[in-house]
């Protein structure tokens, strides 16, 4: 009976309160890629991306009913860091559908117009003039959107004296932008204002600095100092985690069989190898640092390797292996069967129908491709064919002393214009689970864009293969067969595809080398042999920085030796810097919006093809 | 192919010392190579220097069909039996004059072969089919010109023929020439011919991202000139700059507000 009660109390005195309207509401997503498109134009950095807003506190005078009801404590408010604009997911706040969709639009605008904010009051009123010198179309629409957006403010007389001149203040700057210069004192935060952005929410992390270093000194004083070591590595975001309550080790036992305190050894456990080495490497890959308060737990090192799956849930092992070799460029020498390659397919795949989500693209691709099938094309001077070849006559008969013996007059219809096989090789490494968006990580990228390129070629026949590697040092290059060149694309493919994961790092220069050996079976005159990846070649030994992109580079030499044309195709921004020595010139595409890749692989396939 | 005679005045307004440096490789019989986007007004740029120069302009529109063959010359049958028909390179090489090819990243590989003795000190056009060695009329030069873009980034030229050429690198204009030279070709008032460049910068910056290639010169043209006629200017601007541009419902419907936002 309470809780019916309650409920009846919140349901009553929530819509009470309730303020905005449902009925105009709008969403985030059905805008967003317009949003996005919107604010790059109007000079938004263009890696940011828009997403949604978290709501956030807001200290603001509310009426008693809304302190009774205890809501609109919170607002999704519209702010921007360096990595992406926050706007709200959903904005109700105006009666109108259109108002709304333009409050958006306003906000993607004065955003684009306002990447640094120093002043909040200020800021925004400045910037709102700017934009409405330079795009005088706006002007009519932020008038009305200001006049709606100060008829939602409580009247002035209705507030608090004490806050009644801030408001008026307020209204006067969303009116008129720039004509007030100082915000009046008054308690609490203004009250919420859509049409402007906010700062970015601050982290405390100042907080506690003096305990720190006290602590620090003083583990400072026992221990000998080391030399500190400089990781030259691009800033990380950090985050400060205090594990202050917590015990120094993990307690995976029972609590009660803890009987005394001596019972709990404080074991350092030797370390059998250096792993100072790979702190760099280690640094980063990693996407966030956690820093840790106490300073000696801290500099407790913790030894783990990423263990392989258990063989039960592993997928199925082709063949005993493969050895292959792989090259030092200190020695510069191959190195004979230094490299075991396991092939293998994932067996618990299920088939699978195509994802809704690509069927549209999926159904134009093959339509595009479908038109690109051998279609006879006409051949000239043949000695036997179907029509007479007219410039062959033309020439004989120009040249007065030429006979018609054994001359070529003739046009044939030529069958098979393009004979091309591609294995496309996905780089599966670990990297590949990093977030594109928060929905979507680079692998679903890379898993889309394969499927739309397997639709692809199979509509115009071309064979192809499909194949994912990633490596746990040289004993194990882990090359998953996805697609071979003998089978007919299918449900069971496109389920194979689907159930790739990332895992592991990328040696890449084996991979090469296997793929190489598969492609030159094919009998096709050109061969191509397509890379997708997302980064340098790495591993956790020596393979990475110069040792890796030395053998994948001799990987690739002897690919062309072997008449395979490779390309690679990556979303790494800083590919310029080694890629072009990998692959040459021409020999690879960085592709900056990687939600592009997968409408992209198959155009580019079609140069790739032209060109050759 | 089109030969240009010089009738009126064409108008050109320089970048930056195009002019001078296209002048200097003219006196030095050296050939050029024109870079940039589409529409940034490469082909303009070269009407204006062979009238300038006073030399007859021979352009040929390079596509994936044309062959050499196209390019010397070729055997036709007339009432007398056959002839041989020079073609405009030939024409260019013979009479002295600017022979123009535009887009040559698209032409077939074998047009390599033409071009190679032509760009070097010989200055000399085999014709295989009448196995004639014509030497370069003293007024002759090559121009070619290609768009470093998306669709050719692998079709490049080959560096062994990038390496015979002056190389001459068009974007589009300053935002101030850009307004002015939109002013001068349509009339347009300089208001609105400056807002236009503001939008098209804008345009401009959804390159590679959401766009192919950003809105050219010529396309905002066309919007001025579209402007000066009875259509609305939000109308001109979805007519000129955002159809053209893209298929993508989302990507228009975002520059229709980028449109909006400025008229």
């Amino acid at each position: 009976m309470e809780e019916f009660i309650g409920e009846v109390w919140h349901k009553y005195i929530s819509a009470k309160v309730a303020t905005g309207y449902p009925e105009a509401a709008l969403e985030l997503t059905h805008l967003q890629s317009q949003l996005s498109t919107y604010f790059h134009g109007l000079g938004g950095a263009p890696g940011k991306v828009v997403e949604a807003a978290e709501a956030r506190a807001l200290n603001n005078h509310r009426p008693l009913l809304q302190r009774i009801a205890g809501s609109h404590r919170r607002a999704s408010l519209c702010w921007q860091d360096q990595r992406s604009l926050r706007l709200p997911p959903v904005i109700d706040y105006l009666p109108e559908k259109s108002l709304n969709e333009a409050l958006y639009f306003w906000l993607a605008a004065l955003a684009a117009k306002l990447p640094k904010m120093s002043h909040w009051f200020l800021d925004n009123q400045l910037a709102t003039l700017t934009i409405l010198k330079t795009h005088p179309g706006l002007k009519t629409g932020y008038e009305k959107l200001a006049k709606a957006v100060v008829e939602q403010r409580p009247l002035i007389e209705h507030l608090p004296l004490k806050l009644q001149a801030r408001e008026q203040a307020m209204q006067q700057a969303i009116l008129k932008p720039g004509s007030v210069d100082s915000l009046p004192m008054a308690a609490g935060d203004p009250l919420f204002v859509p049409l402007w952005l906010y700062p970015a929410p601050l982290f405390d992390v100042a907080n506690n600095q003096a305990q720190d270093d006290e602590e620090q000194a003083s583990s400072a004083k026992k221990e000998t100092n080391e030399p500190p070591e400089t990781l030259d590595t691009p800033r990380k975001e950090a985050q400060r985690f205090d594990d202050e309550k917590q015990t120094d080790g993990l307690l995976v036992f029972k609590l009660d069989a803890l009987f005394s305190w001596a019972e709990q050894v404080d074991m350092d456990r030797s370390q059998q190898e250096d792993l100072d080495q790979d702190l760099q490497g280690a640094a980063d890959d990693l996407d966030v640092i956690t820093l840790s308060k106490k300073r000696k737990a801290g500099s407790a090192k913790v030894k783990f390797d990423m263990d392989l799956p258990a063989p039960f849930t592993d997928d199925l092992y082709l063949g005993p292996g493969i050895k292959l070799p792989e090259w030092n460029y200190k020695k510069r020498a191959m190195l004979k069967d230094f490299c075991f390659l396991q092939p293998m397919v994932s067996d618990e795949a299920t088939p699978k129908k195509l994802d809704n989500n690509l069927k549209k693209e999926a159904n134009a691709l093959k339509r595009q491709f479908n038109l690109l099938r051998p279609i006879s094309a006409l051949q000239r001077r043949q000695p036997f064919g179907d029509e007479i070849d007219l410039d062959a006559w033309l020439d004989i008969k120009t040249q007065p002393n030429a006979t018609l013996d054994g001359e070529n007059l003739y046009l044939a219809k030529k069958q098979n214009e393009r004979d091309m096989s591609t294995l496309v090789l996905a780089d599966l490494s670990m990297s590949t689970d990093s977030g594109v968006t928060t929905q979507q990580r680079v692998v679903d990228v890379i898993r889309d864009s394969l499927v739309l390129f397997s639709e692809a070629l199979s509509a115009c026949d071309d064979p192809f293969a499909l194949y994912g590697f990633s490596s746990i040092k040289n004993k194990q290059i882990r090359y998953q067969l996805l697609k071979n060149f003998s089978e007919t694309y299918s449900d069971e493919t496109r389920g194979r595809i689907m159930a790739i994961e990332p895992g592991f790092y990328t040696r890449m220069g084996a991979a090469i080398r296997q793929s190489v050996s598969v492609l030159k079976l094919q009998k096709s005159q050109q061969k191509l042999l397509l890379i997708i990846s997302d980064g340098k070649p790495n591993d956790i030994d020596h393979y990475e920085g110069r040792y890796g992109i030395e053998d994948t580079r001799q990987a690739i030499l002897e690919a062309k030796r072997q008449g395979i044309q490779p390309f690679c195709i990556t979303i790494d921004s800083q590919a310029n810097d080694y890629l072009p020595y990998l692959f040459g010139d021409q020999g690879f595409a960085l592709v900056r919006k990687i939600q592009q890749l997968p409408k992209l692989l198959p155009k580019l396939y079609l140069n790739l093809t032209q060109s050759i | 192919m089109s030969q240009t005679n010089n009738r009126q005045a064409i108008h050109y307004q320089a970048q930056d010392r195009e002019c001078e440096i296209f002048n200097a490789a003219a006196n030095n019989k050296l050939p050029v190579l024109l870079k940039g986007p589409t529409g940034c007004g490469k082909t303009r740029f070269v009407e204006y220097m062979a009238q300038q120069l006073k030399r007859p302009l021979f352009t040929v529109a390079c596509h994936d069909d044309l062959s050499a063959t196209d390019l010397v010359g070729r055997h036709l049958i007339g009432a007398n039996g056959t002839h041989w028909q020079d073609g405009p390179l030939t024409r260019a090489v013979r009479e002295g004059g600017i022979c123009y090819l535009d887009e040559v990243v698209e032409a077939r590989k074998d047009t390599t072969v033409v071009i190679h003795p032509l760009t070097d000190h010989r200055r000399l056009l085999p014709i295989d089919r009448t196995g004639e060695l014509v030497e370069a009329h003293p007024d002759f030069m090559l121009v070619v010109s290609y768009n470093p873009g998306y669709q050719n980034l692998i079709k490049g030229l080959k560096p062994s023929t990038r390496q015979r050429f002056i190389a001459l690198e068009f974007d589009y204009p300053q935002a101030k020439l850009e307004a002015s030279i939109i002013c001068q070709e349509t009339g347009l008032d300089t208001q609105r011919a400056e807002q236009l460049v503001l939008l098209g910068e804008e345009i401009r910056r959804l390159k590679d991202h959401d766009l192919e290639e950003g809105a050219s010169t010529r396309l905002l043209i066309y919007a001025a000139k579209l402007m000066q006629s009875s259509l609305s200017t939000v109308e001109a601007c979805m007519a000129a700059l955002a159809q053209p541009l893209s298929d993508d419902r989302d990507t228009i419907k975002a520059i229709e507000r980028l449109v909006n936002a400025h008229f």
